[in-house]
Formats: C-alpha cells, sequence, structure tokens
C-alpha cells in the first residue's frame, strides 16, 4: 500500500486531481426544514404586523416595507451564506483516494483512502428525490462519523462517481495520460488495467508516456456502471405480513387492547393518553421499517452486492466483495409457519446503531431459500462438504439431532434453560457458524479471515458447571458473534483453533484492491500479478 | 482435558503460556480511587451520624463493608491481570470471579495507546490498550511501568507492522 503517498506522481501529469463543485441546489435540499420554518416565522412576523399595520392607519405603509425590507435581507444572507458554503465546498477523486474540502470559517479537509473504502451508498431523501439529486457516501473503516459524504449531485453523476470511485478502489487506474481507448467489455466493470505488474502500480500513474504505450487497456476517466444481476426482491406484501408477525406488534395490540376495555370500565381517558407516547413509538418503529425497506431488491455485480430500498429516502448500497465481516440471520416466533429469515450484517463503517438499521440489513425478510442466496452473496463457497444440510441444522437443528454442532452441555440448563439445546458452533473451511436462540432462532456467520480478535468469558456459576462463553470480537454492527455456555474443554480448543484458522484464512484472503486480482485472470495478456495487499 | 469443572484444563490459564504480572503499584492506584469514591460519602455519612440523625450510621457501614472488600479483592484482581506474547497473537486475562480471556493477532491491531494519568505518574505506571477494528475488543493493560509499556508499543507496533492485513 505505498502507493498512498506518489500520488502526486499522478498529478504530475494531468489534472488528475480536479476538484468538482456540487449541485447548486445542495443548501436547499440539505437546509429545507430550516429555511421553511424561518419562512413560517417570518410569514407570521408579517402577517402580525400587518395586522398592526391596519391599526395604526398612519403607518401602514412604513411597517409593511419594513417587514418586506426584514424578509428579503434574511433571505440575501441565508442565499449568501448557502451560495459561499457551497463554492467552499468540492471534492475530488484520485487514484488512491477521494477528497473533500467544505466549511466556511472552519475549513474541512477530509481524504478517504480507496484501498480501505468498505461501501459505496447513493441516497435520496424525498426532497432531493424531486430534483432529481443524491447524497454519495463513501464509507471507509473509521467509526460512525468517519465516512465522506458527497452532495447533492444530479443522480446521474452520483452513479457515475460511483462506478468510478468502486472501480477505482478496486484497483483499476483511471489513466487520462490519452491513447486510445478501447471500449470495456465483457462482464467487467470497466476495461481492467492490469497494472499490477512486478514493478508495482506506481509504475503505471509515472507521468513518462511509456505508460501510456503498453498493450494493456486504457480506461476511460468516465467508469461505466457494471452491470448486475437481480438476486431477490421483497414483495410489499411480504414485507406488511413480516411486519405483523412481529412479537412487538402483538404485545402492543394486546395492551391497547386491554386498556381500551380498561378505559370502557372505570372511564377513566387520561390512561389512554398517557399511553400514546408508547403507541406512538410503535407506530413510528412499524412505519420506518416498512418505508426503509420498501421496495427491497438485492442484486450481484462484479463491484459488489446492490442493494436498493426505500420509500420515501431511497437508499443505494454497494457492498464490495469481502467487505461484509459477519452476518446474522434470525427468526422470530411467528416467521416460523412461513419458514421466514432476517438477514442483517456488520460492515465496517456502517456503524450499529440503532438508526442505521435499514443499513445493516441485507434481507429484510425472506424465505430459507432467499435466505440461502443471501447467504451466498456475501460467502459463495462456506466450505462445507455437504452445506445444505449443515445450514438446515444450523438454521432449524437442535443439540438432540445434531451433527455438525457442538452445543452446550446438559449442565447448562439452568443458566439457560430455553435455549440451550440450540446455543452451540460449527466450524466450516470458510467460515464459522455460531448458533442460538429456541423461540427466536439465530445463526450468525463470521468469515475466518474477518476474524478481529477472540475472547473467552466465564462467570462465577460458569465456571461451577464447567462452562464458558466463546466470543469473535466483529467491527462494530448488529450481529451478535458469541456462542453461550458451551462446555469448558470445547471453548478452550476452539479458541486455540480458532485462531490459527484466522491466520490461516488471513494470510491469503482477497486483496484490497481486488480487481488487481482478477485482472490477470480477464486478460491473459497483461503480465503478473501484483497481490497488493497480501503481506 | 477430561476435567470440566477446574483445575488442570483452566482454560483462562493455557499450559504452555507464562504469563507476564503487571506491577503491583497498580494496587495503590486502584485503591486511592476506590477510596476517594467511597472514603468520601463513608467520612460524610460518619459526621453526619455523629451529628444528626442515628440512621445515617447504616450508609456508613455499608460504605465502609464496600470498602473492606474491595480494599481486599483489588490486590487479587490486579494479581490476576496477566499478558503474555505469543509469536502471532497477545493473550490477555484478567477477573477473577467474572473471568476474560482476549486473544488479539498483531496483524489485527489498528493502533495502541499508551495512557498514563496524573495518579499513574506519581505512581509510575502507565495504561497500553490495543484497538482493532471491532469495538468489543477489550485488550487493555494496566499497570505496566512505563519502560514495559514503551517497549510492549514498540513491540507490538512492529509485529503488527510485519503481521499487517487489512480489515
Amino acid at each position: 500500500m505505498s502507493a498512498a503517498e506518489p500520488t502526486s506522481g499522478a498529478t504530475g501529469t494531468a489534472p488528475a486531481r480536479e476538484w468538482r463543485r456540487v449541485h447548486p441546489i445542495t443548501p436547499v435540499v440539505r437546509g429545507w426544514a430550516a429555511i421553511a420554518v424561518l419562512l413560517f416565522v417570518l410569514g407570521q412576523q408579517a402577517i402580525e404586523s400587518l395586522e398592526y399595520a391596519g391599526e395604526v392607519v398612519d403607518g401602514v405603509t412604513r411597517v409593511w416595507w419594513l417587514a418586506v425590507l426584514v424578509v428579503l435581507v434574511v433571505l440575501a444572507v441565508i442565499f449568501g451564506v448557502s451560495a459561499l458554503a457551497w463554492r467552499m465546498t468540492s471534492y475530488a477523486v484520485d487514484d488512491d483516494a477521494a477528497h473533500l474540502r467544505k466549511g466556511i470559517l472552519f475549513r474541512q479537509q477530509r481524504h478517504a483512502r480507496l484501498d480501505r473504502l468498505q461501501a459505496v451508498d447513493v441516497r435520496q431523501p424525498l426532497l432531493a428525490r424531486l430534483f432529481g439529486l443524491a447524497e454519495l457516501t463513501l464509507e471507509v473503516a473509521g467509526g460512525s462519523d468517519s465516512g465522506v459524504v458527497i452532495g447533492f449531485l444530479r443522480l446521474d453523476d452520483a452513479k457515475q462517481l460511483r462506478a468510478e470511485l468502486l472501480a477505482r478502489a478496486a484497483g483499476v487506474r483511471a489513466r487520462r495520460a490519452g491513447g486510445t481507448v478501447p471500449s470495456p467489455a465483457g462482464s467487467s466493470p470497466v476495461g481492467i488495467a492490469a497494472d499490477g505488474g512486478p514493478a508495482g502500480p506506481d509504475v503505471a500513474t509515472e507521468p513518462s508516456p511509456a505508460a501510456t504505450g503498453p498493450v494493456v487497456a486504457e480506461v476511460p476517466p468516465p467508469a461505466e456502471e457494471a452491470p448486475e444481476n437481480l438476486v431477490y426482491e421483497v414483495p410489499p406484501g411480504r414485507l406488511v405480513v413480516s411486519l405483523l408477525r412481529l412479537p412487538a406488534v402483538w404485545v402492543a395490540l394486546a395492551v391497547l387492547v386491554a386498556l381500551v376495555v380498561f378505559v370502557l370500565v372505570t372511564r377513566a381517558v387520561g390512561v389512554l393518553v398517557s399511553m400514546l407516547p408508547v403507541a406512538f413509538g410503535v407506530a413510528t418503529f412499524l412505519f420506518n421499517r416498512f418505508a426503509g425497506e420498501f421496495g427491497f431488491r438485492a442484486a450481484i455485480s462484479p463491484d459488489g452486492i446492490r442493494l436498493r430500498h426505500g420509500l420515501l429516502e431511497t437508499r443505494a448500497q454497494t457492498i464490495p466483495p469481502g467487505r461484509v465481516q459477519a452476518l446474522e440471520l434470525t427468526q422470530g416466533f411467528w416467521w416460523r409457519g412461513k419458514d421466514w429469515w432476517r438477514i442483517k450484517v456488520n460492515v465496517a463503517g456502517y456503524g450499529g446503531e440503532e438508526q442505521n438499521a435499514t443499513q445493516n440489513v441485507l434481507l429484510p425478510v425472506g424465505p430459507r431459500s432467499e435466505a440461502m442466496a443471501a447467504l451466498w452473496l456475501v460467502l459463495p463457497d462456506l466450505g462445507a462438504e455437504d452445506a445444505t444440510e449443515l445450514l438446515d441444522e444450523a438454521l432449524t437443528g437442535e443439540a438432540r439431532t445434531d451433527r455438525f454442532f457442538t452445543t452446550s452441555p446438559r449442565r447448562a440448563r439452568l443458566l439457560d434453560p430455553i435455549s440451550w439445546r440450540r446455543n452451540g458452533f460449527a466450524v466450516a473451511d470458510r467460515a464459522l457458524l455460531l448458533r442460538g436462540g429456541r423461540l427466536t432462532r439465530r445463526l450468525s456467520v463470521v468469515p475466518h479471515e474477518r476474524t478481529q480478535s477472540l475472547g473467552l468469558v466465564q462467570g462465577p456459576w460458569q465456571r461451577r458447571r464447567g462452562l464458558t462463553t466463546f466470543a469473535v470480537h466483529s467491527t462494530p454492527g448488529p450481529v451478535t458473534t458469541r456462542a453461550h455456555h458451551l462446555d469448558t474443554p470445547d471453548a478452550q480448543h476452539l479458541l486455540a483453533e480458532q485462531s490459527v484458522r484466522a491466520r490461516a484464512a488471513r494470510s491469503h484472503q482477497t486483496p484490497e484492491r481486488w480487481m488487481e486480482r482478477v485482472a490477470p485472470l480477464a486478460r491473459p495478456a497483461a503480465p503478473g500479478d501484483g497481490p497488493e495487499d497480501s503481506p | 482435558m477430561t476435567h470440566p469443572a477446574s483445575g488442570p484444563a483452566d482454560p483462562f490459564d493455557p499450559p504452555d503460556v507464562t504469563w507476564d504480572r503487571v506491577s503491583p503499584r497498580l494496587v495503590p492506584a486502584r485503591l486511592v480511587v476506590v477510596g476517594f469514591w467511597l472514603g468520601l460519602p463513608l467520612l460524610v455519612c460518619l459526621v453526619l451520624a455523629l451529628a444528626v440523625t442515628g440512621w445515617l450510621w447504616i450508609p456508613a457501614a455499608v460504605c465502609a463493608l464496600l470498602l473492606l472488600w474491595i480494599g481486599l479483592l483489588v490486590p487479587r484482581q490486579v494479581r490476576a491481570i496477566g499478558y503474555a506474547e505469543r509469536d502471532d497473537d497477545l493473550l490477555i486475562r484478567k477477573g477473577i470471579l467474572f473471568r476474560e480471556l482476549v486473544v488479539v493477532p498483531y496483524g489485527r491491531m489498528q493502533f495502541v495507546d499508551v495512557t498514563a494519568g496524573p495518579l499513574d505518574r506519581r505512581l509510575n505506571i502507565a495504561t497500553v490498550q490495543l484497538h482493532t477494528a471491532s469495538a468489543s475488543t477489550d485488550a487493555e493493560i494496566p499497570g505496566l511501568t512505563p519502560d514495559e509499556a514503551e517497549r510492549l508499543r514498540d513491540r507490538l507496533t512492529a509485529r503488527g507492522e510485519a503481521r499487517l492485513a487489512g480489515l
């Protein structure tokens, strides 16, 4: 990854880092709420002063003009500040990083290294959709506020930029030095410039004319959107039914009915009013989930996994290959009849906060076949001989019928009376499977090469019963990565073996710039591959 | 490894690992903090109990008992903290009642923090904390001598670079 600094070499030849501006309507879209409130308040003031003016016959014209003047001045100031803010905001993309600078008084300049790119989201809030604008978020693995937000842009420009970012993050280098531009062919997102080579990627960015000479394909600056294949989509009907089958809804409904009866009997209406916030909360939750996951569709493309969803605010996510750190399949009790599953994922940079819930969803609700398809999107190969049987057991199996899973011993019965038969783990060649939950079934899958660190935890009761909880630490997100109450020797072995397995998997994991590895396969004429990131 | 209960198969004490212990000066460091937060209420309760009402003997006694218990516990807790540098990962263990063992591969390390508060500096100790991309990795080694902390930091950084992996 020594390519981070020599960027300047590229800037020398062509305007590799050309600063671009966001769309001029951006301040309106971003600050529409504030502007609306301001206009409302001002309007009210104006009307009040009008009435006042009507009373004072003499000063009618003067006060009226004063109000208009105030409105105009405030609008002018807002306009001026937004125009300035807009002028000061610009972004640029070069081979190694995306740059954003903004701020009027406090200037902020942010570089996001593309080899650390975890996901690219194109978000369209409602108002932006009316204008045909979109906001682009680059997630890098640096915590919840580390992403680079570029917006707003015209939707086409945003898509274009996304394609460009993904292509460059994948290791495809755009060369503006000229030369013939053969159109990209095949299923690759752009013509793959296999510039890995033994000499390393720096050679490609060299200003020397030789760089334009070789036979390798030149990449046209406008990178093309990679073609995609739809894998599954969630019809609205299923989403509604799945929401109605959530236990929370039934609990809320039961409470509501009980309350209504209570109120009818005692005629104390005040109780009903006091319950309003709770009802409002449940309704908000349901609506947010419905609106957030409406029209969910997942597709696979060479860029990675593409997710698109949203009713009012739409979001198109692209998660490059190998960026999913862990995933979890859950099945609530009422989904059992339909055999529906929900899948959430950990992606570094998305974080795990509740309001981001829609970002972490890989499959809002779907039958087992779709859940398997989603799992396959993330992990094409689980590395098990009979993966189907393993997964069946992982999803619905329990201790008495297990073949692959190691579960809690009977001693755990007292500590976890309900789900001790489900708690367990199984190891496949590529991933670790952690199973748990009996009423709400849960299965977590952590690829070995995505293991961060491992841990054992043991409380006093567990120690007396010879039990230990095993944990895999993953990047922040909604996935539970613990196997509770394992037999202590089992946990100990798992810890030892898993750290060896994770190390082995890490040493030949996919490089960050995945296309550089794919490139030689795509164009056999290119000289050897340069596995850039493996140590 | 057939004895599930305790003894030789203790998973928090693998046989092939020799633990490095932290400095015993961590005991006073922790006791001062606890003494402040429990001793102050204890004093207030005592004074008020003598001056105002006898009821305040109860919270005073609770504070005193807690203080005594923690005073006995802290030295054992500090003795229970251990770390071991293995070829490819760092092991950290802690806790007596609730025990924890963390295995952090060097290649997964994102950055290392060395911190020392005013009290720590006075007692000549420092804390080294390893951060991975996971927030749940609790890899903190308190109570190291500054020299050891520095050595560990450099060593970890060097090993991390040698085994660097992506995310």
